[in-house]
């Protein structure tokens, strides 16, 4: 069969899934570019899983419809399909040695012993496993399992690689180093990636585009950059953190501006065009925190809000500083340690929290 | 002595006889086997192979032996796969009425064999069956199939569905999955299966002595030879019966404690 | 959710029949129908013949299809047949009593006092008589109890005896509970083993005695393995032929030997049919009475 491999290469179209009376996919409706890393992001009972499941066949589509190339493939089973997934719990092959569990997928396309043999441990000297070749699954790490489930996918050099948390068993030192590899895999490889992941971090570190769900339903698409600086609704600005919200009342501020005002102070931000916005309207303004500033005095410049210091939090080289407003309103910023060194942030202090008007912007209502 | 050790002598002590009462008749089967005496009592008449060489020259026993052996056999292998069928579906779907199917295929050793052994007669007699070792094996692996069906269902559930599922992923179809996953993991309770199967088979009597006619298998000769007079030629068979079935016993437990064993390092 | 994904659901049939559907079904039909075709051509028939056969007749000496009631005024009208009711089932649910009381104190032994490898080393011992010729275990009974066996020789000498229980329904009951005891203790044992340790010593600790603590915790707590243990004494028993026969000397009879004397000589298949479904629906009764009364009052106070 030929298929002209053009336009997106998987298109989910309208996808709903239902498992009797309950709805864990509502609507979805994405489209996957070859080559593309996409990662399906959202808490745990969202849908991202059973949406890759349904990109692998594993469940059926209730309603709608999932292409590839063009083609619909509702109904292929499983077994038909070119989309090897690397298992959360790895499912590995328990009474199958390492070698044979890498070969599996080979020997069901009916590769001959000697080249799938070869084929299997080029792959498994690529992952670092070759020396674990004829021992058994049980006898691995954690690490290890996990390099043995990509390769055993990988070695069937398919188009399209599917991955349900691949890091969420891993200690946090392997995460790292493990998501730096996959990133690398996927550009040396030049295939698609599809990532399911509830850490927004994984996914904005490692995705070109991050499709974020809740509840079944698409809530934004975009590169992490773009969702980072324009979450879509408030779901994503929470869900994706280090976002600060204030809510208010808007009013023209001139100038293409709006002015809000609320228990947190005063701000002015752009008018956004859509939707628009009418004096007097309740809205929310999001900011994020690593773009806020501290200071000890008023410069005039920008919005300026007067806030306590409640404590303040160092990770490696940043530190994340929790603020109170007069008004009762928390407030975080995030900066790098050496940036506010020359500032005093002890508990109680008062401080100067600001921003350039142009960093916020509003939530639709 | 103190009370605590009082009370936990006197729990040993009953225990002990609990354990005498259920095993005496057993040793004495295969002591008495050995006995010169005609009848079995104490003090021992002294070592004899007598009734074992009397039992192997009954042309009768020679017969049952064979007769229950081809049974047995038969009887393991259909047991052993409609057991591990019905273990698979049970695993692996969930359909409407699936409670009467489990109980439609676990039942039958809830039923007294008596009951058993009349209805298999009576619809056997229709359809051609009675009187024929095909009839008493059709009865047998009624019976047998639920045990078949038990220690491969306890299998499945150590099998994490994920990994049926990641074969088809991998492109294998549901038989290469069934062929290349699902037996590998099950083949220690299957062979267990067979082993204790047959020795269900080979121990029954009650459904073989209504429906063999005239071809006995040695359990429904023993019940024969019962009804005559004390004859130390029963205790011959019965530890020879004894010795098969303990074999096969013993096969099915080493491979299902190696079974146990594997499937708890596999845990993560 | 994840319960719902743990199985899959069966593929149902639909006028779009898509090769990997045709595929799913062939399958599911290879698995799912030999063992259901076998156990309702050959256990679900030969049961449903047997309670349609209660309404034939037998007309010289041979069998008829019919739809008469009269085998069923029979033997419920036959002093015979109420009497051995009666008897079989005072004699099973006094097997199932004693076999519970007397497996008791070893399958506590078993589950608290012994090491893990005796007790494991116990448990397969006892699954041993299962696989033991029961008949040739009667018979060895039969011996034991003779007037000239070892239980009276070893008797005499203490003054005792000769005792003859033979023939009668002691030596029925003895027949029973060598059927039924190593099942008992197994399953006694396994149901004491699942009493969580921390309550027993939970009851300790507040000064409840040891054998206020059996009779309040631990009984209680097992309470659904030591009923199920009851019930199947309770089925063997009720259904066992050879016991009631060799040792009991089938004086008076029970229902298993009624059974068989119909079939193997009386010839009257149809009566005998109707003793057979009135113990099939007699153990369904005992078994859901029992099942109710194990798991109905959960959660009531002990």
């Amino acid at each position: 069969m030929t298929t002209t491999k053009a336009g997106p290469m998987l298109e989910i179209d309208r996808v709903a899934k239902r498992y009797g009376g309950t709805l864990a996919v509502a609507e979805v409706s994405f489209t996957i570019g070859k080559g593309e890393f996409i990662a399906l992001m959202g808490p745990s009972g969202c849908g991202k899983t059973t949406t890759l499941r349904m990109i692998a066949g594993l469940d059926t589509p209730s309603e709608g419809e999932i292409r590839l190339w063009g083609r619909r493939i509702n109904e292929d089973a499983p077994w038909e399909r070119d989309a090897p997934l690397v298992w959360q719990n790895y499912a590995l092959f328990p009474f199958l040695s390492v070698v044979k569990n890498v070969e599996f997928g080979l020997k069901q396309r009916r590769v001959p012993a000697a080249e799938r043999r070869k084929k299997a441990m080029e792959w498994m000297e690529r992952l670092g496993i070759a020396g674990f070749a004829e021992r058994g699954v049980d006898q691995l790490s954690g690490g290890q399992r996990q390099r043995v489930a990509l390769a055993r996918a990988l070695a069937l050099e398919p188009e399209m690689l599917l991955l349900d948390e691949p890091l969420s068993a891993l200690d946090p030192h392997l995460r790292v180093r493990m998501q730096s590899e996959l990133v690398r895999l996927h550009r040396e490889l030049g295939i698609t990636f599809v990532c399911v992941t509830h850490s927004h971090s994984e996914a904005f570190a490692m995705a070109d585009r991050v499709v974020i769900m809740s509840e079944g339903r698409v809530q934004q698409i975009g590169a992490p950059r773009e969702i980072y600086r324009r979450a879509s609704n408030r779901f994503v600005a929470e869900f994706v953190g280090g976002n600060n919200l204030f809510s208010g009342t808007a009013s023209s501020a001139g100038n293409g501006a709006l002015r809000v005002e609320g228990p947190f102070g005063a701000a002015l931000a752009p008018r956004p065009s859509e939707p628009a916005i009418h004096d007097g309207a309740a809205v929310t303004l999001v900011v994020a925190a690593d773009r806020i500033d501290i200071a000890s005095a008023r410069s005039g410049i920008g919005n300026e809000i007067d806030a306590r210091v409640v404590t303040l939090e160092v990770v490696g080289s940043s530190a994340t500083v929790f603020l109170e407003t007069a008004g009762g309103v928390d407030l975080r910023v995030q900066r790098s340690l050496h940036e506010i060194e020359n500032t005093p942030l002890n508990p109680g202090q008062a401080v100067i929290a600001r921003w350039s008007q142009d960093e916020g912007y509003f939530l639709p209502a | 002595m103190s009370r605590a050790l009082l009370r936990r002598a006197a729990l040993l002590v009953w225990t002990f006889l609990v354990f005498t009462f259920i095993f005496a008749p057993i040793i004495s089967t295969i002591v008495f086997s050995f006995n010169a005496d005609r009848f079995p009592s104490l003090p021992w008449g002294g070592f004899s192979l007598q009734w074992y060489e009397a039992v192997f020259a009954d042309a009768s026993v020679q017969r049952g032996l064979v007769n229950s052996l081809i049974v047995a056999g038969a009887t393991s292998v259909i047991a052993t796969f409609l057991g591990f069928a019905a273990a698979y579906v049970d695993y692996r779907y969930r359909f409407f009425g699936k409670a009467a199917y489990t109980a439609i295929v676990a039942l039958p050793p809830t039923v007294p064999v008596v009951i058993l052994g009349v209805a298999m007669l009576t619809f056997e007699g229709r359809i051609g069956l009675s009187g024929t070792l095909t009839g008493v094996t059709v009865g047998h692996v009624v019976l047998a199939a639920p045990f078949a069906m038990a220690l491969v269902r306890m299998r499945l559930a150590d099998l994490d569905p994920d990994i049926e599922r990641a074969a088809w992923n991998l492109g294998a179809t549901p038989w290469s999955t069934i062929t290349g996953v699902v037996i590998p993991f099950c083949l220690p309770a299957i062979l267990a299966s067979i082993f204790l199967t047959a020795a269900v088979s080979f121990d029954e009597f009650m459904i073989a002595w209504f429906v063999s006619g005239v071809n006995e298998t040695l359990p429904v000769r023993v019940l024969a030879m019962l009804q005559g007079q004390v004859s130390p030629r029963i205790n011959a068979i019965g530890a020879l019966v004894f010795a098969v079935s303990m074999t096969l016993v013993v096969a099915a437990q080493i491979l299902l404690g190696r079974n146990g064993r594997r499937s708890k390092e596999t845990q993560p | 959710m994840s319960d719902a994904r743990s199985t899959q659901t069966l593929p149902s049939a639909s006028p779009v029949t898509s090769s990997a559907r045709a595929t799913r079904l062939r399958f599911a039909a290879f698995w799912g129908l030999p063992p259901l075709v076998w156990q309702l051509a050959f256990f679900v028939v030969p049961l449903g013949f047997l309670v349609a056969m209660t309404f034939w007749s037998v007309k010289s000496f041979r069998l008829t299809p019919d739809a008469t009631l009269a085998n069923w005024t029979f033997i419920l009208n036959a002093g015979f047949f109420r009497n051995a009711y009666v008897y079989t089932f005072w004699l099973a649910g006094l097997t199932a009593l004693l076999a519970s009381l007397i497996a008791f104190p070893a399958a506590y032994t078993l589950a608290f006092r012994l090491q893990p490898a005796t007790r494991r080393f116990l448990v397969f011992m006892l699954v041993v008589p299962f696989f033991t010729s029961y008949p040739v275990r009667i018979y060895s009974t039969q011996i034991f109890f003779s007037p000239q066996g070892i239980i009276n020789a070893a008797l005499h000498p203490l003054g005792l005896g000769p005792i003859s229980v033979l023939n009668s329904p002691t030596g029925t009951v003895i027949g029973y509970l060598v059927l039924t005891l190593p099942l008992v203790v197994l399953l006694q044992t396994f149901a004491l083993m699942n009493v969580p340790k921390t309550l027993i010593e939970a009851a300790h600790n507040l000064g409840c005695g040891r054998l206020r603590t059996i009779l309040t915790v631990i009984v209680p707590s097992a309470r659904i393995g030591l009923v199920v243990a009851a019930t199947f004494a309770f089925v063997l028993a009720f259904g066992d032929y050879v016991a009631p026969l060799y040792l009991g000397g089938s004086k008076p009879p029970t229902l298993s030997i009624l059974i068989a004397d119909q079939v193997k000589s009386g010839n009257h298949w149809p009566r005998a049919s109707v003793v057979a479904v009135i113990m099939i629906l007699t153990l369904v009764a005992v078994m859901s009475t029992m099942l109710a009364l194990a798991y109905g009052r959960r959660g009531a106070k002990p």
